[in-house]
């Protein structure tokens, strides 16, 4: 009889464990939910970061361009030609003259739908909990700065229930070096143009942080490939300068 | 006769049209196929015809297209080599200066706090707005190396202030600390002063824990309230007056040396080859207290050993004869331990030359100047290095030869493209080939006897011209005539 009691309760102590698990299972994303709207700024961070990481990283990989144009094919990645000359002896043409800018437009430009959506979920829910939204939506702009990333969104957006709160420029940001890789890029970038090389060498000499491979293909493109070796982060570009056809090139 | 004057003149013509038509180039704008800005093209139907119509010259000579500096004037940017129509889309300013050498381009360094780098005035202010910190911009220096190596200006010390009760520390600079004394009345600076120095009377004493640094390479010891101290020195870990005053890495251990694998100073260099790294075991040397150390940042190669920071050739060749076709140079370098390579070029048109200074090696890709060796025809000319990569081939010959066998050829070969019918080396005598002629007589008894050319029938001379023929390229070697009818030489 004893015996019977003592199963009884871990059977009945079981089904409240169960209970509880599924009770945590169905509510809890509501709570979570519930607790993002409650704070509009990080709903955002939360909503947007992750695709900013997701396609600065895209970007970083395919010489600053999201959906590469004028490319070279290296280990199947499209890699833009920031700078180029489909001709021999000759120095390159700047592609994307002022890099940081241009990388900076083709992370704004990726993502858009993912913004206009985070802030059409945030109105939503905030209509959800009985509030009345006004959400002035205005223009947003992506700003590479030493070890991150700063979108800023100039939208406004008004709660009103029992009383009014404002809430103005959202801004999320991405832990990222780009801004860092994009400068020696530059840098060497500048050097191609000049002189049709660059001593990288030189750089990671300046720079024990950063190494830089350089990896000259069949056509007389280079590849390199700048890596920060505390963050393992990497940057990849593809230039075309002052190439040597094989023989006398005639 | 008029006839056929008129006759060769339309020949002329015809024949001068069809070469300036084979020459001409078009200027595209924009091409359809890759998207690319601004480039000459063979074709004007390679241009993208929703750009500005494809004209018969070079960019160069277009408004659009021709090259010059380019201006962010927002952050001061400058780009070189940018066409006038890729500046507008970024909505640059375009000068026509292509390498940008302008008093608004030209570099110097920017010092910023603790920091300094290489950059225009006009980016050094703008990054003196974004970090809120003041500049000082050095035009009177031109060097990066000299700009990155520029010594802190700002003194350091232990500023010295109260927590709740008590009397705490941390080391900073003058300005920060006075920045402190905004906020919190006793705040008191001593300059050079470490934290731990027992005349301040904080709560920070010494211990036997080592740090690495954030952008430094030695490696430190710190103290109790987490302050980094003086260079680890294991000698000194009781020293009072280590742990009193900030020393110079100039004045602690083994200044001057790599101390890689040092157990007892961590004065780490790394343009010697070490830098602070966390102890591991079975890699590292057991450092005498703490838990960090200078690593060797040297690379074994080969095994051979190299520094930190040295570069040196290779080939993709084992073999013994160098330039065979398909053979490339590199240049192989040693940083932080790994070894990487750089191609100098697919078709030898760049080497791999060599030197070392203090047992430290140093290599560099340069241009194979082979182009005009074989216009040489003497030894000083083609062998004059700082005009060609040329050597003079001479056989040594008997008297009866008549055929000139002294050439000029490529020092180091250069690569052809040879499977698009590149590579007949035909700048070998006429039309690729040696052809030497032997002349017999008969004699009064019937036999042969050999009067003119005769080495040309030996076996080192058709070597000798086998070496100029693979010397000049990835040419083809066939040796005809005689008793070796069709008999090849294989490079």
């Amino acid at each position: 009889m004893k015996k019977r009691g003592q199963v009884t309760i871990f059977i009945i102590i079981a089904m409240v464990i169960v209970a509880l698990a599924v009770i945590v299972y169905f509510v809890y994303p509501k709570i979570k939910t519930t607790t993002t709207t409650t704070n509009p700024n990080d709903y955002i961070q939360q909503c947007i970061e992750k695709d900013i990481e997701t396609n600065s990283q895209k970007i970083a990989m395919q010489g600053g361009s999201f959906n590469p144009q004028n490319y070279h094919t290296y280990n199947d990645e499209k890699i833009e030609y920031i700078c180029y000359t489909n001709e021999y002896y000759k120095p390159c043409v700047m592609q994307h003259p002022f890099l940081k800018q241009y990388i900076e437009t083709e992370i704004q430009n990726s993502i858009q739908e993912q913004t206009k959506s985070c802030f059409d979920s945030l109105e939503q829910n905030y209509k959800n909990q009985g509030y009345d939204v006004s959400l002035n939506r205005q223009n947003y702009s992506v700003e590479l700065l030493p070890n991150k990333i700063i979108s800023t969104f100039n939208y406004e957006l008004t709660l009103t229930k029992d009383s009014s709160n404002k809430y103005e420029n959202f801004k999320v940001a991405v832990d990222n070096n780009l801004f860092e890789l994009s400068a020696i890029a530059d840098s060497i970038i500048k050097s191609e143009a000049q002189y049709g090389d660059s001593e990288i060498t030189a750089y990671m000499t300046y720079y024990p942080w950063l190494k830089i491979e350089k990896r000259l293909r069949d056509d007389g493109a280079k590849i390199y490939i700048l890596t920060d070796r505390d963050t393992e982060d990497k940057f990849e570009f593809a230039v075309r300068s002052v190439v040597w056809p094989p023989g006398y090139g005639v | 006769m008029n006839k056929i004057k008129i006759f060769a003149g339309i020949f002329l013509s015809v024949l001068l049209l069809s070469l300036i038509s084979a020459q001409i180039s078009y200027c595209c704008e924009k091409v359809k196929d890759t998207g690319a800005w601004c480039q000459n093209m063979d074709s004007k139907d390679k241009c993208d015809p929703a750009y500005s119509a494809p004209v018969a010259t070079s960019c160069e000579s277009t408004s659009y297209c021709k090259a010059g500096c380019c201006i962010n004037s927002n952050d001061g940017t400058c780009s070189q080599n940018t066409a006038k129509k890729t500046c507008d889309n970024s909505k640059g300013t375009w000068i026509e200066n292509a390498q940008c050498d302008t008093e608004q381009c030209k570099a110097g360094c920017c010092i910023l706090g603790n920091t300094a780098f290489f950059d225009t005035l006009t980016r050094c202010k703008s990054y003196s707005t974004l970090y809120g910190v003041e500049f000082n911009f050095r035009n009177d220096i031109q060097n990066e190396l000299q700009c990155l190596t520029i010594p802190n200006l700002d003194v350091k010390g232990a500023c010295v202030f109260s927590q709740n009760s008590t009397k705490t520390c941390k080391i900073t600079t003058r300005k920060e600390c006075n920045d402190m004394s905004r906020t919190n009345q006793d705040v008191l600076f001593y300059e050079g002063y470490l934290c731990s120095a027992e005349k301040l009377g904080t709560n920070c004493a010494k211990t036997r824990k080592t740090t690495c640094v954030d952008g430094k390479h030695e490696v430190y010891f710190v103290d109790s309230c987490g302050n980094v101290a003086n260079i680890y020195d294991s000698n000194k870990v009781d020293d009072t007056n280590y742990w009193t005053i900030i020393i110079d890495k100039e004045e602690s251990c083994g200044n001057g040396n790599s101390n890689r694998d040092s157990s007892t100073c961590g004065n780490c260099d790394y343009y010697l080859g070490s830098t602070c790294k966390p102890y591991q075991r079975g890699q590292d040397n057991t450092p005498k207290y703490g838990d960090n150390i200078c690593r060797d940042l040297s690379c074994t190669y080969n095994g051979v050993r190299y520094q930190h920071g040295e570069t040196w050739c290779a080939t993709n060749t084992q073999i013994a004869k160098k330039d065979t076709p398909g053979s490339q140079y590199f240049r192989l370098n040693c940083y932080n331990g790994e070894v990487d390579y750089e191609l100098c070029d697919i078709n030898r048109q760049k080497i791999c030359v060599e030197s070392t200074i203090n047992e430290f090696k140093n290599a560099q890709c340069i241009v194979n100047l082979w182009q005009d060796c074989n216009a040489q025809d003497n030894k000083d000319d083609c062998e004059n290095k700082d005009q060609r990569d040329c050597k003079w081939i001479k056989t040594t010959t008997s008297g009866n030869m008549k055929l000139l066998t002294e050439y000029c050829v490529p020092n180091y070969s250069p690569g052809f493209d040879f499977w698009n019918n590149q590579g007949t080396c035909n700048n070998i005598g006429t039309d690729g080939k040696i052809t030497c002629i032997v002349k017999y007589e008969t004699s009064v008894l019937g036999g042969k006897d050999c009067v003119e050319n005769c080495d040309c029938m030996n076996d080192a001379w058709r070597k000798k011209m086998a070496q100029v023929c693979t010397s000049v390229g990835d040419c083809q070697l066939e040796v005809k005539g005689g008793d070796n009818e069709s008999s090849k030489i294989t490079p």
